[in-house]
């Protein structure tokens, strides 16, 4: 084959990026930059608006705090998954994922008659004579971080369990000859050497934390809205399209500022010679 | 009174089969101890109970006479070189080294001034600011035995460190390793399965089979008088004649061919076994003893002589014989077993 002619392959990929990816996000920048000449305006507007400011930092809040709570609650786990016989590995992995097998929609409603007023922790609360009022557990902040970490868990240890497969037992052994007991073994060996995972989990969590829809709609109520449940009631319920636009964009940037943040900071912390940079 | 003592260790994961078998170990200060088997004797499972990674079902573990059977690995201080040398791929050659070093929380210039003495001896001068993955296979194993010397362990345990490395730097690293070992009087247990690497480095060796030692000696004790059959075949015996008992010295084969033995055991009956390359080939029958007459099956050349597989009346026997005088296959052949090179088993 010529070597002009082995170009002709890509056409079919990017004819497909450009009518499906390129130019409808072209269509969502336009409006939201273009008023009567270039302008920021709406974005300025955007970042003006208490109300908005709140729901923005709410997101960013929550997105935030799930990726830390999967971290911790994830890599303990994993690590006991990876370090498990295969046998059992195949197992626990398969409880681990099991939650996203069910529909988003079915969970959420799951954890509605947990954390309902008349749901199963108040109702054990109440009749161990705890607590005399039921506790305020849904439609709040608290109920959707709750949904959250619940959903996007089994993306960080999915994560997590495979790199941590891959380091060697002898290395923890080796510290452990060296005078390090377990613990301070797993902090100076194992983490260190999971970080690339971490990262890449965090990453998974945050973004789709910062997009997901059902959950914080469902379990956030009209109160707690975020990002994603903003754009649905402006677009549908408001009809304010570029509104819209406004935010989609918003929480894309967000995405990539977070995106590299989080691998600068794996860059700075993860060198293990220039062949592995 | 050994520095080390293992007293009848028994290890069994699932108290059925026992991976060690009521073993018993005696290894002097200063010794470097060999534990020679084939895979699946035990002889790794040995190093790790010394290590502190498997507790054992029964027996104890003493070193100076202080009982640390139950003693956690990081507590014992015990240096530690693996197969795969398990270097930590996140720290520099240096960091590597240092690791023991600030685990203890020793003052920064100390760690530095033992850390650059040690690559100095491990001959890693200008590596320490190297990632593991930027060293070539016989650096990584200087690293990992820096790292564990490093600590100034009471033990130093190799676990087959060299059969990661090409044959020519096998040499190298085992008279470096030898050489470091009697430099700083490290008591040192290595593991192999190889022969010649356990021979040439071993104070005392311990073959292994199955869980228990067979024979524990000077290499030159277990070259020359192996005890019993699986060390023999282990050490490159190959020919085995049951014989039985006729007077002291003397002992009468199946064909009532009469054999005479310079070293003579306690049996009844047992077997003749002989290494390929002490058997003659003679042509003259001048004399009636120590003779085996048979037929040549196979021939293989093997360099600096010619194998030969030979049917006698007390089976095939494996003989090595020089390029001077070929035979053929199917020649009839008569071979001579010196009374000073025949063993017991």
């Amino acid at each position: 084959m010529k070597k002009s002619l082995k170009y002709l392959l890509l056409v079919p990929g990017i004819v497909m990026l450009v009518v499906f990816l390129v130019m409808p996000l072209l269509s969502t920048i336009m409006p939201t930059v273009f008023d009567q000449g270039f302008s920021l305006k709406a974005y300025i507007d955007f970042f003006k608006d208490p109300y908005y400011v709140q729901i923005f930092m709410r997101t960013l809040r929550v997105s935030l705090i799930a990726a830390i709570v999967c971290i911790i609650l994830g890599v303990p786990t994993s690590y006991f998954i990876s370090r498990c016989h295969p046998k059992w590995r195949g197992l626990l992995m398969a409880i681990s994922i099991f939650p996203m097998l069910t529909n988003s929609v079915i969970r959420a409603f799951a954890w509605i008659n947990i954390l309902g007023k008349n749901g199963v922790i108040n109702t054990i609360l109440m009749n161990l004579h705890i607590i005399d009022e039921p506790i305020t557990m849904l439609y709040t902040e608290f109920s959707v971080l709750i949904g959250t970490i619940y959903l996007f868990l089994p993306l960080m240890i999915i994560t997590l369990v495979g790199v941590m497969e891959n380091i060697d037992n002898d290395m923890m052994e080796a510290a452990e000859s060296l005078g390090a007991n377990r613990l301070t073994a797993f902090f100076k060996v194992v983490l260190p050497l999971s970080l690339p995972g971490i990262i890449v989990g965090s990453v998974l969590v945050f973004t789709g934390a910062l997009s997901a829809y059902t959950t914080p709609s469902l379990l956030g109520g009209t109160k707690n809205m975020v990002m994603a449940t903003l754009i649905n009631q402006k677009s549908t319920v408001l009809g304010d399209w570029t509104g819209a636009s406004v935010i989609a964009l918003i929480m894309i940037i967000t995405t990539i500022v977070v995106m590299k943040v989080l691998n600068y900071i794996a860059a700075k912390l993860d060198k293990r010679g220039e062949s592995n940079a | 009174m050994g520095y080390i003592r293992l007293k009848d260790i028994r290890v069994s994961y699932d108290n059925k089969n026992n991976i060690l078998e009521g073993l018993n170990l005696d290894i002097q200060k200063g010794e470097l101890v060999s534990l020679l088997g084939p895979s699946g004797c035990g002889k790794t499972t040995t190093l790790r109970v010394i290590a502190g990674f498997i507790e054992p079902n029964d027996g104890q573990f003493l070193l100076e006479d202080e009982d640390l059977t139950h003693v956690p690995v990081h507590k014992r201080n015990f240096g530690l070189v693996f197969q795969s040398y398990a270097l930590f791929p996140h720290l520099t050659v240096f960091d590597n080294v240092a690791f023991g070093l600030k685990l203890k929380k020793l003052d920064k210039n100390v760690i530095q001034e033992k850390v650059d003495a040690m690559i100095k001896a491990c001959d890693l001068e200008g590596l320490g600011q190297r990632f593991p993955k930027e060293l070539s296979g016989g650096q990584r194993q200087r690293v990992a035995l820096a790292r564990a010397l490093v600590i100034e362990p009471k033990i130093l345990l190799l676990d087959e460190p060299l059969s990661n490395l090409d044959a020519k730097l096998r040499i190298n690293m085992r008279i470096e390793i030898k050489r470091i070992q009697k430099k700083l009087g490290i008591t040192t247990i290595f593991v192999t399965h190889d022969q010649e690497e356990c021979f040439s480095i071993s104070d005392k060796v311990a073959v292994m089979n199955k869980g228990v030692i067979e024979q524990y000696d000077t290499p030159e004790e277990i070259y020359a008088h192996p005890k019993t059959e699986f060390v023999a075949r282990f050490i490159g015996f190959e020919n085995f004649i049951p014989l039985k008992k006729k007077e002291n010295h003397v002992y009468v084969g199946e064909n009532g061919a009469l054999f005479h033995v310079d070293n003579d055991v306690d049996c009844q009956s047992c077997q003749a076994t002989i290494r390929p390359d002490d058997i003659l080939v003679i042509t003259s029958v001048d004399n009636k003893e120590n003779i085996l007459k048979g037929t040549v099956e196979v021939r293989t050349f093997l360099g600096k002589s010619y194998q030969y597989e030979v049917a006698t009346e007390l089976g095939r026997v494996v003989v090595n014989s020089s390029n001077e005088h070929i035979y053929e296959s199917g020649q009839d052949i008569v071979l001579l077993l010196p009374a000073n090179k025949i063993i017991l088993v």
